[in-house]
């Protein structure tokens, strides 16, 4: 929650270019965006044609163990 | 280049955002600052997560004849709304006195002393959450009546009108206080 205060300064509070100057990177800001833009937006347990593809894989796999002993 | 155009660049590859990042950035950092009372560090972080959402749902942006600050200065807006609520304790936004006088003075009030700013301070703390950002928007932070009606998305006539019945409600208050 805000909450107003009363100040005995006279001016309002200004930043300066320096203190600006730290904070501006867009460099950082398109690297963050670009990693979150990127992740895989379905987990692949909710995708059902890579979750199959996933499962006869694995299938087949533990067949062949199987056969092999 | 036109900056509609730069905004269509920016909808098809996030990289040419950087020119809006550029030119709005002290614009949109000096209203958080000033809304949060000189917070830097927090001001800082508040920006760039203005700036990641608006990168985010920029292909959405519709130019519907408003200046593509105020966009941004709506994305600012809640997300200053969004820190406040965050905090468990109550958080101090100083105010000068002469922004306070300034509220008085557009109420056509003279001769005002100390403690009738005290009792103004206790007034605009008790408003709702949108009638004291529209008082801070017009009052603490100075931006015309075109500026906040580009903001709310409303007709400049309507924001002066909104403004002007909450002055009469905090000078009525005012009244019954005093």
């Amino acid at each position: 929650m805000r909450k107003f205060k009363r100040t005995s300064e006279t001016n309002p509070t200004e930043p300066s270019k320096e203190q600006m100057a730290r904070y501006k990177d867009f460099a950082t800001l398109s690297h963050q965006y670009e990693r979150i833009a990127k992740r895989p937006k379905k987990p692949i347990y909710k995708d059902p044609k890579l979750f199959l593809f996933l499962l006869i894989i694995g299938i087949v796999f533990l067949l062949l163990f199987w056969n092999e002993k | 280049m036109l900056e509609s155009k730069q905004i269509e660049l920016a909808k098809k590859d996030h990289r040419y955002f950087g020119v809006l990042y550029e030119r709005y950035f002290e614009q949109m950092y000096r209203f958080i600052f000033k809304r949060l009372g000189g917070n830097e560090e927090a001001s800082g972080d508040l920006v760039q997560q203005t700036f990641m959402k608006a990168m985010a749902n920029i292909a959405k942006y519709e130019d519907r004849g408003l200046p593509f600050s105020a966009w941004l200065y709506r994305i600012a807006q809640n997300e200053v709304n969004m820190f406040f609520r965050a905090q468990k304790k109550n958080y101090s936004v100083e105010i000068t006195d002469r922004q306070l006088l300034s509220v008085l003075e557009e109420s056509g009030e003279e001769g005002v002393t100390q403690e009738d700013l005290d009792q103004l301070i206790e007034i605009i703390n008790n408003l709702e959450d949108s009638q004291a950002d529209l008082l801070e928007l017009r009052f603490f932070q100075g931006l015309s009546f075109k500026e906040i009606a580009d903001i709310y998305g409303v007709s400049e006539a309507n924001a002066k009108m909104k403004t002007y019945r909450l002055l009469e409600k905090i000078k009525n208050n005012w009244k019954n206080k005093s």
